[in-house]
């Protein structure tokens, strides 16, 4: 095929000239936006999200004999077997990039809803834009307390906040220290954006308020080229828990600063991100062997569930690696997006909205271990109950809340 | 802050330093010579450590041994940049800063989306070396042996490019040119040759400085950004062009980096730097070595 400046400037005539009459051609297309960093730093988380949002569209749209809403039929049944087509937007980590993305796929590409968007400082701009134009954003996987407290009448959250997750943390301690184990200080390592923020913000009360010490207390620069003071500071407080808020990138800078400088944590909770990533086990797996992180999914579920281990299996065919905290939000927050539109069986926002509004999906018709999915006034789920899960021998078990737990926690974790 | 606390900031912060000033020193040197800001710097660090991990991948060798390999291959990337882009950059008529930056910070980006094309957004680091998680301790302070090494061939680098500059006659070509491009051409020296070499040479420096970081750092297409960011400082307060006062600026700013996240809260740890910085250029705009 050979490619000219001439046939690229008739092909951009064209798409001017005839770009309007196009939505009418496809009505049974369905439009969702998905805003996700594709380049930056958390660009494979975009590259992730790519192929969890498909390998969910593929749900939707296709014949699947599984237990998921939307699955058992071809398209979209309530709005005529319509299909969704993604219409992806990079927003490079920038709230600003975010919010300029969000407003076009709305204003030109006619999105019906968006989803997004990793990073919460970036669904904090998108979500209100979403608002501005009355189109529903399903805040997939950014997990700041503060995004469902603002008001908004479309934002959607399906999976549980950092609030839920600090507190899953904390009843895993107290019942560790019920139990007798020594559990008396802890360390807060976390990143200077508003998820490292508000994670430390939750976790710093939770730890006041049910009478643990806090050893240290470390706001760092995010991607900073060194933590070696960082870490020296941590060692020295030798807490009886770490409880690190990173992104990747920083995640394996802690791990492989910790081993140089000969500090061993006795025990590390993470608040996942960066911890729930593969490149960071790829880096030092072996070194985190024991780590406990809070999750919103955990693939050992499956073993109740065959659903989960059909999603993984065809997501793994397209992305190379399992469903992870991320990922699993993602492909959930689209099938969540097309049961409403399924009810709706309209695109207009406010009854899309209605319908999402008025969500009651059980647990068994989800991948996740929550108890159900209900969103309340504030858009939160109500049910989305968070886990912790442990890394051991290179596998990821859940060992908490007890009710879907497959094994005891090994504590302390170097042990 | 007790002694052996004080001991390993100073030494995290010596063996930090030497890195920024091997990473810095190729900008400078091209900078002195030719007056070219290389807005790219970051992206050679970046590729010298794509080139470890790929040929670490391929061969299995130890990426200790794949670090004058890498060497070789940025000084052929640095001296095929100059003869292919900023050659031509050099003949523009008008705004002839201008036209170099934009070109330079245009292959950066160039660079980043092929590396990103090629070898895809995930984070990458070799696992497993000869160097890596290991540690010399003395006493309660700690060496992490692949700094450590960093440091030595940061040191054997300053040591050879000083009897390069001073005792070879490539360094009195260089020296030459860098003092007046036009007058060199009278005695017969090939002025796109020599500037062909000083980026070979400026990129071969942060090829040693990338292969060495690529044994303990994460690898990605972004991973240049932040050590560009400080090598411009480094360059700034060492002098435009000083290659010396970029190995002294290099270990200030380790040094001031390692103190600041100690004694300020570590978010604040590059203000500290930044300030430095702004004082230097308030009271000696040329840097502390500078001959501008």
């Amino acid at each position: 095929m050979t490619v000219n400046r001439r046939g690229i400037l008739l092909g951009t005539v064209a798409a001017a000239l005839f770009g309007r009459a196009a939505p009418a051609l496809a009505a049974q297309e369905i439009v969702i936006g998905a805003v996700y960093p594709t380049s930056g730093p958390n660009a494979q988380i975009g590259v992730d999200a790519r192929h969890a949002l498909e390998t969910a569209v593929d749900i939707v749209n296709a014949v699947h004999d599984i237990d998921l809403p939307t699955a058992k039929s071809e398209g979209i049944a309530g709005l005529g077997g319509a299909r969704i087509r993604l219409v992806f937007a990079d927003h490079q980590g920038d709230p600003q990039k975010g919010r300029a993305e969000a407003e076009r796929l709305i204003t030109q590409d006619k999105v019906v809803a968006v989803i997004g968007a990793f990073h919460s400082s970036v669904s904090s701009t998108v979500s209100v834009t979403c608002e501005r134009y009355g189109v529903p954003y399903m805040c997939a996987d950014s997990s700041s307390p503060s995004l469902h407290r603002r008001n908004l009448k479309f934002f959607f959250r399906p999976s549980a906040h950092d609030e839920l997750f600090s507190l899953a943390m904390f009843d895993f301690l107290d019942a560790q220290r019920a139990a007798g184990m020594k559990v008396e200080t802890v360390a807060l390592f976390h990143e200077d954006t508003i998820f490292g923020t508000d994670s430390s913000n939750v976790q710093r009360k939770l730890a006041g308020d049910r009478g643990y010490d806090i050893a240290v207390d470390i706001k760092y620069r995010a991607n900073s080229p060194s933590l070696t003071s960082e870490v020296q500071q941590l060692k020295s407080a030798d807490a009886d828990v770490l409880m690190p808020s990173s992104y990747t990138t920083d995640a394996i800078l802690l791990v492989r600063t910790m081993g140089e400088l000969g500090y061993k944590p006795k025990n590390i909770l993470a608040q996942a991100a960066g911890f729930s990533e593969k490149a960071v086990f790829d880096a030092a797996g072996e070194k985190l062997d024991g780590l406990i992180s809070r999750a919103s999914f955990s693939l050992d579920l499956a073993a109740k569930r065959p659903s989960i281990a059909y999603v993984n299996e065809r997501f793994k065919a397209r992305a190379g690696r399992d469903l992870n905290d991320n990922t699993s939000r993602q492909f959930m927050a689209l099938l969540i997006l097309a049961d409403a539109l399924d009810r709706a069986k309209s695109v207009e926002g406010e009854k899309v909205r209605a319908a999402l509004a008025g969500t009651n999906i059980p647990a068994e018709r989800t991948i996740m271990p929550w108890s159900n999915c209900a969103f309340g006034p504030d858009g939160q789920n109500t049910g989305a109950d968070p886990v912790l899960i442990q890394y051991l021998g290179g596998k990821w078990v859940t060992v908490f809340p007890e009710a879907v737990a497959v094994a005891g926690a090994k504590w302390p974790m170097a042990s | 802050m007790t002694l052996p606390a004080l001991l390993q900031v100073l030494a995290s912060g010596l063996l930090m330093g030497l890195l920024y000033a091997l990473i810095a020193v190729g900008l400078s040197l091209i900078f002195g010579l030719m007056d070219v800001v290389n807005f790219a710097h970051g992206e050679f660090l970046m590729t010298a450590m794509y080139v470890v991990f790929g040929l670490w991948l391929v061969t299995a060798l130890d990426p200790v041994l794949l670090v004058p390999v890498t060497a070789a291959v940025l000084f052929a990337a640095g001296a095929f940049v100059y003869l292919a882009v900023i050659r031509f950059a050099m003949r523009a008529k008008a705004n002839i800063g201008m036209v170099q930056i934009f070109a330079t910070f245009g292959l950066a980006i160039l660079i980043q989306g092929l590396a990103q094309f090629l070898f895809s957004p995930d984070y990458r680091s070799i696992p497993t070396s000869w160097l890596g998680n290991r540690t010399l301790a003395i006493g309660d302070v700690f060496l992490p042996l692949p700094q450590v090494f960093g440091g030595l061939i940061s040191l054997l680098a300053f040591a050879g490019l000083y009897l390069l500059m001073n005792r070879t006659d490539l360094g009195k070509a260089l020296e030459a040119t860098r003092e007046d491009q036009g007058a060199v051409a009278l005695v017969g020296i090939d002025r796109n040759k020599v500037f062909a070499l000083g980026w070979g040479l400026g990129s071969a420096l942060v090829g040693l400085a990338g292969a060495v970081l690529a044994i303990f750092y994460y690898i990605h297409p972004q991973v240049g950004g932040p050590f560009a960011l400080i090598a411009y400082v480094v360059v700034a307060l060492g002098g435009f062009g000083s290659v010396f006062g970029a190995l002294a600026a290099g270990l200030i700013v380790g040094l001031v980096e390692a103190f600041a996240a100690t004694l300020l809260p570590p978010a604040m740890k590059s203000i500290a730097v930044y300030l430095l910085y702004l004082g230097v250029v308030f009271l000696r705009p040329r840097g502390l070595f500078g001959r501008l």
